[in-house]
């Protein structure tokens, strides 16, 4: 072939490729995510969600319907399971009210956690420095197109959570959680939503009549965390083993039933596990869940699971210890074994 | 006084048990009376002799047998029950009763087993689900699931909320 004949041939290729990139956008999947976090203050919205939490043996349903006034206003209602038929949540910024119908009370609790922009931004950070974003296959969830986004544990190669993001908006429609065993922990899915900026007021009004009961308030934790186990006043202990890319974030103390209680959370962007000590004997009252027994090193253990969490807790020496996350119990167990 | 004195007079004046007046004047009878001294002389003889009697009979046990019985009761070990009766004697058994009852009173906040009550588990659920809410992506950080603080028991819903709900469903999607 002739060399100019060749040259055509090279450039129109060229050409061909350069429209084909032009006209199909490129996705960056980390500015997909980003959009992500932040879509939930900028939309409003009202639609119907399902929740499903997996645990190891049984297994947690509920159907609620939604409305979201942005950037901070919120109500679930609560339509499956009948237990909770007719209940809901009015979250106003950090102020969440349970309206709990069926006895008749309003239980108030403030969570100054939920305004934490620091902790999320860190939190977000980190996910990018231990997570691979892909993209999947286009999705359709609650009839919107949407991205799917795999987020992929760059130590173990294992997808931890996979997102399907309103391909308009970016709000996540659908998220499944993945265990280490790759079974899924829980699926949160859009069954109906619309955008609309019309809400009333009146739907976020916390409703007068009812009996109101103060329930757990959670304060701002602190990323300070020497100044924190400092503040726990004993000679607290920490885990020498932790999943790659586990980090300590946060923590704080509180005095819980007048017992110091010091509270640290570890984080690797995604996954949590937070681990609560006392100095005081202040064992865990489990008598509420089905109790297992297990083993820390050669002390022993209990441990219940509540959907995809698990609560692990022992005794070591004058330290009461709970371990609490989103993981199995034989992975809690062996970060148990390392404090 | 000129009658003669009287045998419970004459043993109750020995004794010292007459007032002093009467004591007086039985002295001064006595003293005039030889029939009343010579009864009162022989109720004195009597009562030395008995005197005397008694002495004699108590007689001092020999040194070898005071030994023996000495040795006995040193080596002599004594009973379980006479060990659980010597805590009820009185000398002991009201100290102790008293000990116990001021440990009762004052001591069992400071000792013995009894830590602070169990915290419940729900507590360390929520607290760690609201630290967790600062992660992206997480229950709380979207509008999904949350904990509801409530009891559980099925009543009917409130159709009015419901039905204001449905109201303004106009679609604004983008």
């Amino acid at each position: 072939m002739p060399l100019r004949k060749r040259l055509f041939s090279l450039f129109a290729a060229l050409a061909v490729t350069l429209a084909a990139t032009a006209a199909s956008p490129r996705v960056d999947p980390a500015q997909l995510l980003r959009e992500a976090v932040g879509a939930y203050g900028k939309l409003s919205y009202v639609g119907q969600i399902q929740n499903v939490d997996f645990g190891s043996s049984h297994t947690n349903a509920v159907l609620f319907r939604v409305e979201h006034r942005a950037p901070d206003l919120l109500r679930r209602w609560y339509l499956a399971p009948e237990s909770l038929y007719g209940d809901s949540i009015i979250s106003h910024g950090d102020m969440e009210y349970d309206v709990d119908v069926h006895q008749r009370r309003v239980v108030v609790a403030r969570d100054d956690a939920v305004d934490d922009q620091v902790a999320l931004d860190d939190n977000f950070d980190l996910l990018l420095r231990n997570y691979k974003a892909i993209l999947g296959p286009n999705d359709t969830v609650a009839g919107r197109p949407a991205f799917e986004v795999l987020l992929v544990n760059k130590y173990t190669g294992e997808t931890v959570i996979r997102l399907s993001l309103d391909s308009t908006t970016k709000l996540v429609l659908q998220r499944e959680r993945f265990g280490s065993t790759g079974a899924v922990t829980n699926q949160m899915r859009f069954e109906q939503i619309r955008y609309t900026a019309s809400i009333p007021s009146q739907v976020f009004d916390v409703p007068g009549g009812y009996r109101r009961v103060k329930g757990q308030n959670h304060g701002l934790p602190s990323n300070d965390l020497a100044r924190v186990v400092r503040a726990a006043g004993f000679d607290a202990r920490g885990p020498r083993l932790l999943p790659e890319g586990f980090l300590p974030v946060t923590g704080d103390v509180t005095d819980v039933q007048g017992v110091r209680t010091l509270h640290v959370m570890y984080s690797d962007g995604l996954r949590t596990i937070s681990l609560f000590e006392n100095a005081r004997g202040a064992a865990v009252d489990m008598s509420h869940y089905t109790i297992h027994a297990a083993k820390v090193r050669n002390y022993d253990a209990q441990y219940v699971e509540d959907g995809s969490t698990t609560l692990l807790a022992w005794q070591q020496g004058s330290l009461h210890f709970a371990l609490v996350g989103d993981l199995t119990v034989n992975e809690l167990t062996r970060i148990g074994a390392s404090v | 006084m000129t009658e003669h004195l009287g045998y419970e007079t004459l043993i109750d004046y020995m004794h010292a048990g007459l007032t002093p007046e009467q004591d007086a004047q039985v002295y001064a009878h006595l003293e005039s009376c030889a029939v009343c001294r010579s009864e009162y002389d022989s109720e004195l003889a009597l009562t030395d002799s008995l005197r005397t009697y008694v002495a004699q009979d108590a007689r001092e046990m020999p040194a070898s047998v005071k030994a023996e019985i000495w040795a006995r009761v040193r080596d002599a070990r004594p009973s379980a029950i006479a060990h659980i009766s010597d805590w009820f004697r009185p000398a002991v058994a009201i100290p102790m009763a008293a000990a116990i009852a001021l440990a009762a009173y004052f001591g069992t906040a400071y000792i013995g087993p009894r830590g602070p009550a169990p915290i419940d588990a729900a507590y360390f659920l929520q607290d760690h689900a609201s630290l967790a809410s600062t992660v992206p992506f997480s229950d709380r950080s979207n509008p999904d699931a949350a904990d509801f603080q409530t009891s559980n028991a099925p009543t009917a819903v409130d159709p009015v909320a419901v039905s204001t709900t449905a109201s303004y469903m106009a679609d604004a999607t983008p």
